[in-house]
């Protein structure tokens, strides 16, 4: 078949997204299809700006090239899922999630701060109720986007999970001195609040991050926090590390911390199963609640300092029943057969 | 000027499904020599389609309905565009590096080959593209075309001055020479346009047992259906080898074995086919019509120009495979030319930059 993925991208930023597309054209590819990508640039300020970019997918005509008909549109991202096309399949990713559950949040909110930001919303929520069901299957990401389109758009669609890139690549090593924190450095992803936590530790508990920031000024807000705390020597900044870099991390962790807000999916929580780590995460995390099965796998915690440092502190002073968490997790990840043939196969039928 | 981590640029480009041509090299090719030079450059590719006619205005307000202006805050500092319509994209620091403009609405109108004028509204939409071509084409702060030929169409159409750079075509340092073999070399996609069809009706018009290589992937199934049937019709079966889609290192090696190249194509806008082969030491037969090809060919000093006739380029095709000392002269000829033009993707970025 030929098969076009498309989706929204911002210039110059390479993400999440980013490397599942690229990993679905592959996979296409690797069936046998003819896989492409097409990739609409997307700027979401000022508000008015969304709707053009909203209108731009619109006239695009991905039906067929030279003649030759597209047998399949795979559509991701907004707002390049509202390309039209008669076999069109959605895998959503996320919608635009400052019009819906970040409309109001503190920090993510951005078009209620804007005059024409409700207008713009209900535009928005509009396309994405009478456009969304154009397609033939609906699909998402993971269980907390499918629950967010049902609430928010009333429309029903089926999760469909991701291997992380190089999911073969994980593997067990022997549980070290440390909890891992692999993330891009902001407020969403709490690294504030695990600072937080360990300062209110029974145990002399230490915690490695990796990641680059999103911006300068997060990351010095935290490195700040850990100098008033008088925590620097139970706290590390990895910064950016290598692929392989970050695996021997996971391999040779006690465990994982993943507590981010609402995550849509989160591969952490996988890569930390596949290497045999059991996760701490929050009751308001989204993503990882599918996956972590609270004092199976991990440990589900509340999103405060305490509640996570007693989380920390019982993996920290029973190393047996973290592997044995780890294990299951490991074991839990194979069940769920999550595999790119599995995804093709879905995305296809 | 230049900040620590260079300029960030956005190049503009529109990409067909499935089709991969010249333009999608250059556009990488650019790239590749923005960050060379220190800048972080991204290509993006708007997908089109031409047909009906109507679809191409959709497009074109599309590309008007981005904002490239800058991401997440930070300004994009310059674009450059290379195809119709991207080249619409607004910005506040655009320069257009013109490939080509939609030439079935200027120099293929009416052209057999053109689906265009052939539509109920393919007026109307020629119209809207001149207006557009010619009104928003000048908002950018540089303008530039492809060759020569590109810039004077530019100007005979819209009234639009810009100025003809050269690039080189992509791994123009690993050509090399061989001595030549039996065959004349014809690589390009199999389309109309790039007219595989006329040398396969020279061929039967040769007095000499003129052997041809052709490679390069077929664009549309009709096209090239047409071809083979045409060339196992004139029983030349046994002096036709069509060898499809080929790697670039097999692409090299033809270059070099081969006695001469053949392109003749429909007004080319600049094409890789004569530079390669000039950087292959290889004199080029291109015909009158061919556009790009002649600003680089010099008739009789570095290749054959001949009459877009079946007669002629037989004649042109004769010559060569009769005289192999002279073929070698021309094709060396060319290779000096090439070096004496100095193509550089380095002097490329500085002029588009400056």
């Amino acid at each position: 078949m030929k098969i076009l993925i498309a989706t929204s991208t911002v210039p110059f930023i390479r993400g999440g997204a980013e490397i599942l597309a690229d990993n679905l054209r592959d996979a296409l590819a690797a069936a046998g299809h003819e896989a492409e990508l097409v990739s609409i640039p997307f700027k979401h300020y000022p508000p008015d700006r969304i709707p053009d970019h909203m209108l731009a997918c619109r006239l695009l005509d991905l039906t067929e090239t030279c003649g030759v008909r597209i047998d399949r549109v795979i559509g991701l991202k907004f707002p390049a899922y509202l390309v039209p096309h008669p076999n069109k399949v959605i895998w959503l990713l996320h919608q635009h999630r400052t019009a819906y559950e970040l409309w109001d949040h503190p920090a993510a909110g951005d078009l209620i701060h804007c005059a024409t930001g409700p207008v713009v919303r209900e535009a928005i929520r509009q396309a994405d109720r009478e456009l969304i069901p154009e397609a033939k299957a609906i699909y998402t990401l993971s269980r907390n986007v499918s629950g967010r389109l049902c609430r928010y758009s009333g429309i029903d669609s089926e999760p469909l999970y991701n291997p992380p890139s190089n999911a073969s690549l994980f593997y067990k090593g022997s549980p070290g001195d440390y909890f891992f924190f692999p993330s891009r450095i902001n407020s969403v992803k709490r690294q504030w609040l695990v600072i937080r936590a360990i300062a209110v530790c029974r145990e002399r508990v230490r915690v490695r991050f990796a990641g680059e920031p999103d911006n300068p000024a997060q990351q010095a807000e935290c490195v700040n926090t850990v100098r008033e705390l008088k925590l620097s020597d139970r706290v590390e900044w990895l910064g950016v590390v290598s692929e392989e870099q970050k695996r021997d991390l996971y391999a040779n962790s006690l465990a994982v911390i993943f507590p981010p807000v609402d995550e849509d999916y989160g591969y952490i929580t996988l890569e930390a199963m596949l290497s045999s780590k059991p996760v701490i995460t929050c009751a308001d995390s989204g993503g990882p609640l599918e996956f972590v099965v609270d004092r199976e796998t991990g440990l589900v915690a509340d999103p405060s300092p305490e509640s996570l440092a007693q989380a920390m502190d019982a993996l920290w002073t029973d190393r047996r029943c973290a592997a044995a968490m780890g294990d299951a997790g490991c074991a839990r990840y194979q069940d769920l057969n999550i595999s790119w043939a599995n995804v093709v196969e879905k995305l296809l039928c | 000027m230049a900040q620590s981590r260079g300029l960030r640029i956005l190049i503009a480009t529109v990409r067909v499904p499935f089709v991969n041509g010249g333009a999608e090299l250059h556009a990488e090719g650019l790239r590749r020599a923005l960050a060379d030079a220190g800048h972080q450059a991204e290509i993006v590719a708007m997908p089109f389609k031409w047909y009906p006619p109507e679809r191409i205005l959709d497009q074109m307000l599309a590309c008007r309905l981005l904002d490239l202006s800058e991401t997440v805050g930070v300004p994009v500092d310059r674009l450059i565009a290379l195809k119709f319509p991207a080249y619409l994209i607004p910005h506040p620091r655009k320069v257009i590096w013109v490939l080509h403009q939609h030439r079935q609405a200027y120099d293929l109108w009416r052209n057999p080959l053109d689906d265009l004028s052939s539509y109920a509204h393919g007026a109307d939409v020629r119209t809207a593209i001149h207006r557009a071509d010619t009104e928003l084409i000048p908002q950018a702060r540089h303008v530039f075309a492809n060759s020569q030929n590109v810039a004077r169409r530019l100007k005979t159409y819209c009234g639009v001055d810009a100025a003809p750079l050269y690039h080189p075509p992509p791994d123009a340092g690993r050509f090399y020479t061989r001595p030549a073999e039996d065959f004349l070399y014809f690589p390009s996609r199999i389309n109309p346009l790039k007219r595989q069809e006329l040398v396969l009706e020279a061929l039967p018009q040769t007095r000499l047992p003129v052997r041809v290589c052709f490679s390069g992937p077929a664009d549309g199934s009709v096209f090239e259906r047409k071809c083979t049937e045409l060339a196992s019709q004139s029983g030349f079966a046994n002096r036709v080898q069509s060898l499809g889609a080929v790697s670039d290192e097999e692409k090299r090696d033809l270059y070099a074995r081969s006695l001469g190249v053949l392109f003749p194509p429909v007004d080319e806008d600049y094409g890789y086919v004569t530079l390669e082969a000039m950087l292959a030491h290889k004199p080029v037969i291109t015909c009158r019509d061919s556009g790009g090809p002649l600003e680089f060919v010099a008739h009789r000093e570095t290749g054959l120009v001949a009459e877009p006739k079946p007669e002629a380029l037989a004649a042109a095709m004769d010559e060569l495979w009769e005289d192999r000392e002279r073929a070698a002269q021309w094709g060396a000829a060319g290779r000096q030319r090439y070096d004496d033009l100095r193509i550089s993707w380095s002097y490329v970025t500085e002029r588009l930059l400056q």
